[in-house]
Parts: C-alpha cells; sequence; structure tokens
C-alpha cells in the first residue's frame, strides 16, 4: 500500500507506515533508512542553503553603534532613502541655524490669516463640494474636529455671498455610518435639470475599504444646505475588479453625455500608472463602468482629486461642466500622491470612447504643468453659474512642524478662489486670478510709478502695515543690458538655485515680502530673465523662503518655474500678502505660486516691503498699486439656530 | 511486504524532501516572514535598526507592508512614550536652567510626537491615505532632530541615546509609509 498523503511533517513517525516486521531483512534495511536519512538531510540541507542565501545578500552591515553623538539628519517630506534629498526645514548645510525656535504665542498668533478661508480651529485639508446655491456660494472642506492633524476626518462647511467673507455653519457630514466610519472624505456636487443637488463622496468604511457614496440636501428650499442625507443604499460604488481596496477615491462633478446619461471619472492606479476610470449613471444609484480609461500616466502613481472640465477658446467665461464643442478644450487635472502636487493638461475629450487626448503628451496629465508651483494641493473647480464663471479652489497646508500647530492649535488654509480661464494668447496655459470680489477688501492705497532699482539695489516702499496687502506691479528691464547680456548654456530652476543669492546679468529682481528693516527676515517674490546660449530669454518666476524666517523649523525652499512672456507683454505680478500666507500670480496668473512662511521678527508693524534687484547688470523700473487689505471677518454664522432649518 | 516497505520508505523520503523544498519557496513567494521584513527595511535608512524592530514583534512574520509600518509605527510609540517619561522625569530633578529650558522644549516636541504625529501615521496606514502617514512620521523625526538641537550647546545631552533612537525608527516608519503610496 502507498501512502496518499502527500504532505507529512518532518518529525512524523506516527505509524501511519503501512508497513509491517522488518526483522528478517537487515542488511535492505538498513541501506533502505539510510537512503531514508540521505533524502532528510538533503532536504535540511537545502532548506538551511536558501535561508543563508538571503542573509548573505546583505553582507556584513555597518556598525549602527558609535560611542560618539552624531548629528541627526534632518527628515525631508520627500521620497525615502536613497533619493537625493534637500533638507526641507534648513536649506542647504546642515545645523546651520542650530538650536530649533522657540516660538511664542505672539509670533504664532500673527500666522493666522485675515482673509483666506479656515475654520476656528484644527486641521483642514481638501476643498469638497463647492457650489452656489440660492444667493449662496458654499464651501465644504475636509476636516479633523480633534485637532490640528490628519485624521478623524469629517466634512465642515461654511457659507458666503461674494468668496470671501464666509461664516462656519454646522458639520455637513460626519462618520455615522458603516459606508464612512474610517472617513467622510473628498466629493464633488452635480446639479440635476431640476436644479437639486447630489453629492457623491469617498467614504473610507469600516473595514477601510474605499467606497462612493451619495448624498444630498434634507431639505431643498434651505439656502443653508444645513443638513444632508446619506442615501440608504450606500455605497453606491465599490473598488472594481482589479483596483485595489485603496485606490478608489475623489469622485468627480459628473457631465451629461449626448445620450442624456451623467458620466464622471474617479482616479486610481494600477502598479505606478496613475489613471481614471470612468462611470456612466442615469439615476446616480447604479452604474456602469466604461471599458476604457478617461487617462493613463506612467510613472505618476495614484491619481487623487481628479478634476475634468471644459474651458473656452473664444470667450472669457467659464463654462458648465457639461458643455463641450468645437470652440471648447478640455481641462484633466490630477493630484498626485507620490509628490504632493497638482497638475493639469489641456486637450481634447472624445465623447465616444470617454477619452481624453492631450495636445502635448509630452506634457501629459501628472508630468507637465501644475496650477500652482508652491504649496497648493487636492483642488477642485466647480462652474458658477450665478456669475458664469469657473472657480478654483486649492488647499494649502502649513509648511512648518506639527509641533507649532498644535502649540498655535490650528493647521491649513484654503487659497483665494481663483477664476480659471484658458490662456488665450499661449493656448498652453491656464491663466488664474483671485475672484474680483477680493477687491472689496482693499482699503487705502498706494501708488508708485517708475521706481528706478539699480543693479545691486533694493528700496523700501512705504505703505504702512505690510502683513495685509494686495499688490500690482509691472516692471521694465533696460533692454540694452537685455542685448548685451551674454548668453549661457546653463539650465536656470528656481528649485535648484541658490535663491535671490544667486544673482545673473539679467535678474533676480522683484519684491521682498514681509522684510524687516535690517533683511534678516524677507521673502523675495521675483523674476529671473536667463539668456541661453542662442540668444533667447526665458523668464522665470520664484518666490525664495530661504531666509524667510530665522526659525530653523519651517520649509526654506524656493519655489518657482518658467513663466512664458508674450511679445509685447511687459512683466507684471499680483501679489496678496495674508500673514504667513503669499499668493503670488505672474503674468496675469499664467504662473502662480503659494508660499507659506513663518517670519519671527518680520510681523505685525515690524514687517515691511521693499523692491529689490540683484541682478549685476541690469536696471529695472517699477510701477506698483498697492492696498491695504481689510479683514474679512471669518466667523460662525451668527443666530443660527433662529434660521429655519 | 518488504518490498511495500521499502517502496513506502522512498515515497516517504522523497515526499519529505519535496515538502521541504516547495516549502521553502512558497516562504519566497509570499515574501514570507523574514524576507519581506529585509526587502522592506532596505528601502529604509537605518537597515539594522528596522530589521530588530520588526523582528522584535511575532506579528511581523505575517504582515504585509502595510501591517509591517503598523508594527514600526507601535514600537516608535513606545520608544517615543518612554523618552517623554525619561524626560519629564529629568525635569523633576534637574537644577541647571539651560538643561531645563531644553528639556521644557523637548517636552513640547514630544507631545507633538506621541499625541500627534504617531497616531495620524497610524491612522493614515490603516485608512488608506498614506501620504498623511509619511508626513506624521517625518515630522516626528523633525521633532526629535528639534530636541536633539536644544543640547547642541550644552555639556551634557542626557537623553541622546533614546532621542536618537526615536529619530531613526521615524525615519524608518516614514520609509516604509512612503512604500504605500
Amino acid at each position: 500500500m502507498v501512502d496518499t498523503r502527500p504532505f507529512l511533517p518532518v518529525s512524523s513517525s506516527d505509524g501511519s507506515n503501512p508497513s509491517e516486521p522488518l526483522a528478517n531483512r537487515c542488511k535492505t534495511m538498513k541501506m533502505r533508512l539510510s537512503i531514508f536519512f540521505g533524502l532528510l538531510v538533503v532536504g535540511l540541507f537545502a532548506a538551511l542553503l536558501t535561508s543563508n542565501v538571503t542573509e548573505n545578500e546583505h553582507g556584513s552591515l555597518a556598525s549602527s553603534t558609535t560611542a560618539k553623538p552624531e548629528p541627526l539628519r534632518r527628515v525631508s517630506r520627500g521620497p525615502g532613502a536613497g533619493v537625493s534629498e534637500k533638507s526641507n526645514w534648513l536649506f542647504g548645510r546642515d545645523d546651520e541655524n542650530g538650536v530649533a525656535f522657540p516660538w511664542n504665542n505672539s509670533m504664532l498668533s500673527w500666522q493666522r490669516t485675515a482673509f483666506h478661508f479656515q475654520p476656528e480651529r484644527n486641521w483642514m485639508n481638501d476643498p469638497n463640494g463647492p457650489l452656489f446655491y440660492k444667493g449662496w456660494y458654499h464651501f465644504f472642506y475636509q476636516y479633523n474636529p480633534h485637532a490640528p492633524v490628519w485624521g478623524d476626518i469629517v466634512w465642515g462647511h461654511a457659507v458666503s455671498k461674494d468668496l470671501i467673507h464666509w461664516l462656519h455653519l454646522p458639520l455637513a457630514m460626519v462618520a455615522d455610518k458603516t459606508y464612512d466610519k474610517s472617513g467622510v472624505w473628498t466629493g464633488s456636487a452635480t446639479f440635476l435639470p431640476n436644479g437639486k443637488i447630489v453629492m457623491l463622496y469617498t467614504g473610507s468604511d469600516a473595514q477601510a475599504v474605499q467606497v462612493q457614496n451619495l448624498a444630498y440636501p434634507a431639505d431643498h428650499s434651505d439656502p443653508l444646505l444645513i443638513n444632508w442625507v446619506k442615501f440608504t443604499g450606500n455605497p453606491v460604488l465599490v473598488p472594481p475588479p482589479g483596483i485595489l481596496s485603496k485606490d478608489f477615491r475623489d469622485p468627480t462633478t459628473a457631465w451629461l453625455t449626448s445620450e442624456g446619461k451623467w458620466r464622471f471619472a474617479i482616479g486610481s492606479k494600477i502598479n505606478k500608472t496613475g489613471i481614471a476610470l470612468v462611470y456612466d449613471t442615469k439615476d446616480f444609484i447604479t452604474y456602469e463602468k466604461l471599458d476604457g480609461l478617461l487617462r493613463a500616466v506612467d510613472g505618476t502613481g495614484m491619481w487623487e482629486c481628479v478634476d475634468f472640465f471644459p474651458v473656452s477658446k473664444t470667450e472669457e467665461n467659464g463654462l458648465d461642466t457639461s458643455v463641450n464643442g468645437p470652440d471648447v478644450k478640455h481641462v484633466m487635472k490630477v493630484s498626485l500622491d507620490d509628490d504632493k502636487n497638482d497638475y493639469y493638461a489641456i486637450g481634447t475629450y472624445h465623447e465616444k470612447n470617454a477619452s481624453f487626448i492631450p495636445d502635448d503628451p509630452t506634457i501629459d496629465v501628472g508630468i507637465g504643468l501644475r496650477y500652482d508651483y508652491g504649496v497648493y494641493y487636492a483642488a477642485k473647480t466647480f462652474y458658477d453659474q450665478n456669475k458664469n464663471r469657473r472657480v478654483l479652489w486649492g488647499w494649502i497646508k502649513e509648511s512648518d512642524s506639527e509641533a507649532a500647530d498644535v502649540k498655535k492649535g490650528w493647521a491649513s488654509v484654503q487659497s483665494i478662489p481663483r477664476t480659471i480661464l484658458l490662456d488665450q494668447k499661449t493656448g498652453t496655459h491656464l491663466l488664474q486670478w483671485p475672484v474680483e470680489e477680493i477687491d472689496s477688501l482693499r482699503l487705502n492705497s498706494y501708488e508708485f510709478n517708475q521706481v528706478k532699482v539699480q543693479a545691486g539695489s533694493v528700496v523700501p516702499l512705504e505703505v504702512g502695515p505690510a502683513t495685509q496687502l494686495d499688490i500690482l506691479a509691472e516692471f521694465e528691464i533696460d533692454k540694452e543690458a537685455l542685448e548685451k547680456a551674454t548668453g549661457s548654456n546653463v539650465t536656470f530652476s528656481c528649485s535648484s538655485s541658490g535663491g535671490t543669492v544667486e544673482r545673473g546679468a539679467l535678474g533676480p529682481f522683484g519684491l521682498l515680502v514681509l522684510a524687516d528693516d535690517s533683511l534678516s527676515e524677507q521673502t523675495p517674490v521675483y523674476f529671473y530673465i536667463a539668456k541661453g546660449s542662442d540668444g533667447n530669454l526665458k523668464t522665470f518666476f520664484c518666490n525664495d523662503q530661504s531666509r524667510s524666517s530665522e526659525a530653523s523649523d519651517v520649509k526654506k525652499q524656493v519655489y518657482g518655474s518658467m513663466v512664458p512672456v508674450v511679445e509685447g507683454e511687459n512683466l507684471s505680478l499680483r501679489v496678496l500678502v495674508d500673514h504667513s500666507i503669499i499668493e503670488s500670480f505672474a503674468q496675469g496668473g499664467r504662473t502662480v505660486i503659494t508660499s507659506r512662511v513663518y517670519p519671527t521678527k518680520a510681523i505685525y508693524g515690524a514687517a515691511k516691503l521693499f523692491l529689490f534687484n540683484n541682478a549685476t547688470e541690469a536696471g529695472v523700473s517699477a510701477s506698483l498699486r498697492i492696498w491695504q487689505m481689510n479683514s474679512a471677518f471669518i466667523r460662525p454664522f451668527p443666530n443660527l439656530d433662529n434660521k429655519s432649518q | 511486504m518488504k518490498n511495500t516497505f521499502s517502496l513506502a520508505l522512498l515515497h516517504l523520503s522523497f515526499c519529505f524532501t519535496f515538502f521541504a523544498l516547495t516549502h521553502i519557496s512558497a516562504m519566497e513567494l509570499h515574501g514570507h516572514g523574514a524576507n519581506l521584513i529585509e526587502t522592506t527595511c532596505q528601502r529604509t535608512p537605518f537597515y539594522n535598526l528596522c530589521v530588530s524592530t520588526l523582528r522584535s514583534d511575532p506579528r511581523s512574520s505575517g504582515a504585509d507592508v502595510a501591517g509591517l509600518a503598523r508594527i514600526g509605527a507601535d514600537k516608535l510609540k513606545a520608544k517615543a512614550t518612554a523618552t517623554l517619561r525619561q524626560i519629564t522625569a529629568l525635569l523633576k530633578v534637574t537644577k541647571d536652567p539651560k538643561l531645563t529650558t531644553a528639556l521644557r522644549q523637548c517636552v513640547d516636541y514630544y507631545n507633538a510626537i506621541v499625541k500627534y504625529d504617531i497616531p495620524e501615521a497610524v491612522e493614515a496606514v490603516v485608512k488608506g491615505d498614506p501620504k498623511f502617514g509619511v508626513e506624521g512620521a517625518t515630522d516626528a523625526a523633525n521633532e526629535a532632530d528639534a530636541c536633539g538641537r536644544e543640547f547642541k550647546n550644552q555639556p551634557k545631552f542626557p537623553i541622546y541615546g533614546s532621542n536618537k533612537a526615536v529619530h531613526d525608527l521615524s525615519a524608518v516608519v516614514a520609509s516604509i509609509v512612503q512604500l504605500l503610496l
């Protein structure tokens, strides 16, 4: 009889052996036993050998215990080990500034913004479901009610008549269902033809699977949309086959197809290829997943907060999300989980196979242009039917330490909402500009005409308090110097440059924001013109945080990008300064940079504004209009209990 | 009968060898235990620390990368909590005013690590938005670094060892969570 059990434990000798007495054949028995034990040894040896191999691959490891204390390496927030890291706190060499900064309450409370949206306390991240309804702009957002770090996420809610003066409302949705128990995450609103609103949002369910849920206002006659109802049949979508349970989030606003169905996209990834899945639905309850993807780009990783919308090629107004046609281009935007930046591509939408083809595949979604070259993520647009414009929201997180956030009791702000348009002059860029309603915050203004700033000089601008400002500036550079400058084939980039201490023939020049009198703290917002060996000029627009603060536990990077300058254009800037946030727009918003800065001295009355020119050869002349900005007095909605709910 | 016995014995031998060898390949195929720890730790800046920390927890032998991140975060929390206790104990007995100032600053940094950074990292890993886990763990390393710099111009750095362990382990955890992106 042959033993039919395939695997026997190593040490088993439990008598399953059906054989019988052996005494008669001692000699043969010994041989067979030797074979058995021989094979046993072979097996064991093989096992041992395999595990030895893996150990040897690592060889001898460097001793990790040293008797002498060595300086700790600051860890950047970028990719892990193996990638060259630029310390994100201290620009350049380690430990230059020594001891960590002892923040005091005066410094910390100065950091809070006066006219940017932020909740009264604690943590905020992604904008959610922005919309205009019955006379109010609504803004929802990812919120942690318990701490100034991400966690326990629910939906915060605020309303405004003008996108600037916000009033806080009660939380719109909390994590009270199994399908969003682990988090009420990002979602978008869609208007139905009858004017009703549906909200599709991601829930991290009780098993931490990412699912899509439907919610809608409890009472459509309530202009404040205070109460929300979650569809009893949730979740309406779960991760499809081939998609991991933690790679399925942030559904977009839906748009109508020519068949009268609703269509939306949702980001995901397959290995390291970022993708956008597409679904069609008639009722937001049952969905049909399309076979094709809206777009996929290798190496970009997980696509968060996908946004997809039309822009007019001919008009300077916004378009409803469902619009398509020959005078329309489409914009596809993604937030890349891997590098925490927002990217967009301009291209064409083909409804038939629900695909997006970028105009220029070399700058495809996720590998080309960014909305903003500073701190800006999870951005989302909505069509504002009130003023026929498309409005963009973006989350601006902190650039300081979490310990400081804990001390001050809050973290993150939103950018000022921006209108977004196709740049008709270039056709390759979008233009972003703060919504016009922000002009209502302007108080007294200061005008400066043709101020000459010679190469290597700084000119103070007397504008009174300099922590809440709206600055419009135009620069003209000395034409002769432009022509005479020798070109080189050295490529320039803001982020790898030494900031404003690195002098070129034709730059840097611009503004020093939140600077103290002695310039020990300063945040330059500036242009740098590089001349190629072929004589062609390239203009760069940068923000230099490296000397923004004497504190060592804040980010000290240089941000920015090349900005296209069209023939006949002057170099122009708009800068919004609001305490610890600076939003800067070059060439009408063709290139935008948002920075967070935390000066320790250049605060309150000690903060000043300067023009500067650190070029070696070219003089510049600047004309500016600068306004003091009022606070937006963002606060809780008054007397809410008396309002009908 | 003797033939049957011989056959059985031979069969047994082959079966055993086969079993032993397939068991080994199965281990490798599913990144079982030791292998996944080692390949994961290779992607962190402190390999030895990573391996010894993870291996010290019995859960690590069956864990996937998210599980290893979880274990790392738990170990980090224990180490950071212990270090915080060490700091507060020292504060009670220290008479040197400079040392007191430095230690007080470190209390703030370690509060951030224990009460905010690490819970944030754990929640991010468990709930599936790992970038916040990288943030939290990286910040923990930076807070430990900031604490260390409080002692830069001081003759004594009584918590050097613990603080370095917290810093290094935070960096390890951040790197492991980064793999989940």
